[in-house]
């Protein structure tokens, strides 16, 4: 199973967005006719009728076939996502902690550690598949690559494992998004996404 | 001094809606200092501490403190005199709700007063940040009580609407015969009975955690934590939002000139909308991975065919009416256009996928600020400006009302838009700083705080100056459908003084015209 | 001259069997996860809610209501200073003991006052 979750987010984000969007200028365009077609004018009666049980059995049955299509298109991406088979892949074990993180590549003797003071930057190969297992140390933190569309809490206690799929070459932002006490908006990483040989010289060089 | 001590269910609600109006402005100028803040990169007033504080008073006041009181009350106000009843069930009891209530909402904001200060531990208060080590100090153990004391004040209010509802219906009030906004109370009461106990017990261990430890322990207590918290969660933005979605279905009916469309309909998916709420609640826990995501996925996606059965009964009672644009209209247009934007939202991130980049964002701040702010504030307005005149006995005033509908749908759209971009461009939520690329839109975003705080004075503005040079209202300006309509404005004590009229329909004053009307026409014999 | 016919229980029962029924599906797709429990409370408060008002519809009529009630200020307030002692220390949660033991004995002397004067 590949795909990174940049792309699984990206089909199901413009199935769910272009969907919405139609839904919305539906109904705003329906608001908009009764607004200018029902005005009270000299000489109009309001219409008596307050019932149209097949309308409502329709509109029903519609959006209910939406739904069942968003749900089967989610639950088949979501299926992908959680999913995590550490078969060949590089692991990772982060561990988040008030307002660092550290970056332990298990069975290579690397740690990558730093906090707000000094951001921590860990390397993967592009296009490989990498396997994370995430915790924290002390309250609850969670690790967000917006360029991977991803993010997992970090639970004390608690592993979590999710793979990821690098692309594009260079450095990706990372940051905490659950909100952990004062010094939250500075707890970020970075993460230097490499070809295989420069992963290599960078493991290499941090042992 | 008696006003403090009436247990008249109308001077109850004043009382509430007093309150809740005095925490909205107190909450609401926590914000503007935070958009104040965040306006441009870096710190420039507050400190990242005083920033945890400003975001955590904010959310709890406007949501323990402001919207859930202000439904509740607009409900305590309202539900006696829709049914044809004299008081509401247990007087007492709503008096007590209130100064519960009230008492824990001094309570919450008195931690600005400690060492400390107020809790900061956001309006969820997750642990283990929550705990004693995570957040020390007296101030967020006021929270945590404060709070519980609001909430179970809450759920006494609660309780006596719905005991109206049940047991204090006029003759000929049957459920299925109640007005549109009371069976959005009753539904909104079955949330509140089954899901805010679930909130105090979980305050009550939260501060036996603070004080005792061992009650949360490891990932699991964490993560019961959660569930405790968010099964209440969940079910209180609706309940801060059905009360107001029957506000807007009696105001546009009203204002169409028609019977509200589709009642039936309406009560099959009240009650299937507010029981999928209670079910909904995993989905803020998607990202733990501790809970079976899709049975969250697929109950809140669900969520969609109800809401799009009361959207379609909304516009149908518009279609083949004859349309009135005063002032609760526009504020229910308003809502009626706004609040879908945060419902699609909604439909979004219940999707796992989707909830994995936006979680924790400002996509999710824009998210509910669209369905709370733009959509609920909207309609408890369209609420107001409606009832006002029957509470008051004068009417408000016509052009500066709608003037400030103008200001606030601008001022909420500028405000709140833009925080969709922002998140889906990895602004997190609860930072006072950010990437100084995400500067132009937080700048934007901050000018409509500016905007809305106008609109928010228009709007105290017209209620004191109604107030004080009043333009008499009389029983029924507005020409309405329900029973509230048929007494004085203000009500006497006991509510109603005349018999009322016969009960056939959830519109009793509007069948009473129609057969006047139809006994004129027989008189005519010849059709000129 | 009673109230509906059913006591207004059927929208109640009607929401505790969807309620019921979500929960099953629940504990069914989490293998037996205790946290379907909570789907339980509502039906619990509601469906004998529903039968008392079933059984016991109010009697209708005129109802004796105090227009008044201090002593119901004065225990919220007891109430709210022994929750705050909570965190303020055991003299704390002791006067609001008294404080609310003081206004439910008052209360309890405004209530049964008011059915002496009203003759029950």
């Amino acid at each position: 199973m590949s795909g990174s979750t940049r792309s699984d987010f990206a089909s199901v984000w413009s199935l769910y967005l272009w969907i919405g969007i139609g839904v919305a200028v539906l109904v705003l365009c329906a608001v908009l006719f009764a607004v200018v077609r029902y005005r009270d004018r000299p000489g109009r009666a309001p219409s008596r009728r307050a019932e149209r049980t097949a309308v409502e059995v329709a509109a029903t049955v519609l959006i209910l076939a939406i739904v069942a299509l968003l749900v089967f298109r989610t639950f088949h991406t979501e299926a992908r996502e959680d999913d995590s088979s550490a078969a060949g892949a590089v692991r990772i074990d982060v561990d988040a902690f008030q307002w660092g993180w550290k970056f332990t590549y298990p069975g290579q003797g690397v740690t990558v550690i730093g906090n707000s003071v000094r951001e921590p930057n860990f390397a993967v190969p592009a296009g490989r598949r990498v396997s994370f297992a995430l915790t924290s140390s002390d309250v609850i933190h969670a690790m967000w690559i917006p360029g991977q569309r991803f993010k997992k809490d970090a639970i004390p206690g608690r592993t979590n494992h999710f793979d990821m799929e690098f692309e594009a070459r260079g450095r990706e932002p990372g940051l905490c998004s659950e909100f952990c006490g004062l010094r939250h908006s500075n707890m970020r990483f970075g993460v230097w996404v490499l070809s295989d040989a420069s992963y290599e010289r960078w493991l290499a060089a941090h042992r | 001094m008696t006003w403090l001590a009436a247990t008249d269910h109308k001077k109850t609600a004043a009382k509430v809606g007093v309150a809740s109006i005095f925490f909205f402005l107190l909450s609401g100028l926590l914000a503007l200092t935070m958009r104040a803040e965040l306006a441009q990169p870096g710190l420039q007033f507050v400190s990242d501490h005083t920033y945890d504080e400003l975001f955590t008073m904010h959310g709890s006041g406007m949501i323990y403190l402001f919207l859930t009181p202000a439904a509740l009350g607009l409900g305590l106000y309202l539900v006696p005199l829709q049914v044809g009843a004299a008081e509401i069930a247990a007087p007492r009891l709503a008096l007590f709700g209130f100064w519960l209530y009230l008492l824990g909402g001094l309570t919450m904001y008195s931690g600005f007063l400690t060492n400390n200060g107020a809790g900061d531990a956001t309006w969820t208060a997750t642990i283990p940040l929550s705990n004693s080590s995570g957040t020390p100090g007296v101030g967020m153990d006021l929270w945590v009580i404060g709070v519980a004391l609001a909430v179970l004040g809450s759920l006494l209010i609660a309780i006596t609407i719905l005991l109206t509802i049940m047991r204090l219906r006029a003759p000929g009030m049957t459920m299925l015969r109640l007005p549109v906004f009371t069976w959005t109370m009753l539904a909104t009461t079955f949330m509140v009975v089954a899901s805010f106990p679930v909130l105090v017990v979980a305050m009550g261990l939260l501060i036996a955690e603070r004080h005792i430890g061992g009650v949360f322990t490891g990932s699991t207590g964490s993560v019961a934590y959660q569930h405790l918290f968010w099964f209440y969660g969940h079910p209180v933005v609706y309940v801060m939002f059905f009360p107001f979605v029957g506000a807007v279905g009696e105001a546009v009916a009203t204002f169409s000139r028609k019977r509200f469309f589709g009642y039936r309909a309406l009560v099959v998916s009240l009650l299937f909308f507010t029981a999928l709420s209670m079910a909904v609640w995993g989905h803020h826990m998607f990202i733990t991975g501790a809970v079976k995501n899709q049975y969250y996925s697929l109950t809140s996606t669900l969520l969609a065919v109800p809401a799009g059965i009361e959207y379609l009964d909304l516009i149908g009672t518009m279609i083949g009416g004859a349309l009135v644009f005063r002032a609760p209209m526009l504020f229910a247009l308003g809502f009626i256009a706004q609040f879908l934007i945060g419902g699609l939202t909604g439909i979004i991130v219940a999707s796992p996928p989707l909830d994995y980049h936006v979680n924790g964002s400002y996509f999710i701040v824009a998210h509910f600020h669209y369905t709370l702010f733009a959509g609920s504030l909207f309609g408890l307005l369209a609420g107001v400006h409606y009832w006002f005149p029957k509470a008051t006995g004068a009417m408000l005033r016509e052009r500066l009302a709608k003037a400030s509908f103008w200001v606030l749908a601008l001022g909420a759209n500028v405000t709140f838009f833009p925080m969709f971009f922002l998140g889906y461009d990895g602004m997190p939520r609860r930072v006072a700083d950010y990437e100084p690329r995400l500067g132009d839109l937080n700048l934007l975003s901050s000018i409509g705080a500016g905007v809305i705080a106008i609109g928010v004075v228009m709007v105290l503005v017209n209620l004191v100056a109604s107030l004080r040079r009043k333009e008499p209202a009389g029983d029924d300006p507005w020409g309405a459908q329900t029973l509230e309509w048929w007494t004085t404005s203000p009500p006497p004590r006991d509510n109603f003084e005349a018999p009322l009229p016969a009960i056939n329909s959830p519109a009793p004053l509007l069948d009473l015209r129609e057969r006047e009307e139809e006994a004129r026409e027989r008189r005519v014999e010849v059709p000129v | 001259m009673s109230t509906g016919p059913k006591g207004g229980g059927g929208p109640l029962v009607a929401w505790s069997a969807i309620m019921v029924a979500l929960g099953v599906m629940l504990a069914i797709w989490t293998t037996g996860s205790t946290t379907a429990l909570l789907f339980l409370l509502g039906p619990a408060l509601l469906i004998p809610l529903a039968a008392f008002s079933r059984l016991r519809p109010a009697p209708g009529g005129p109802r004796l209501l105090a227009r008044v009630s201090v002593p119901v200020v004065v225990i919220a307030i007891g109430a709210a200073l022994a929750a705050i002692g909570v965190t303020g220390g055991l003299w704390l949660v002791l006067v609001g003991a008294e404080v609310g033991a003081f206004g439910l004995v008052w209360l309890v002397v405004e209530i049964t006052g008011e059915r002496r004067r009203a003759g029950r």
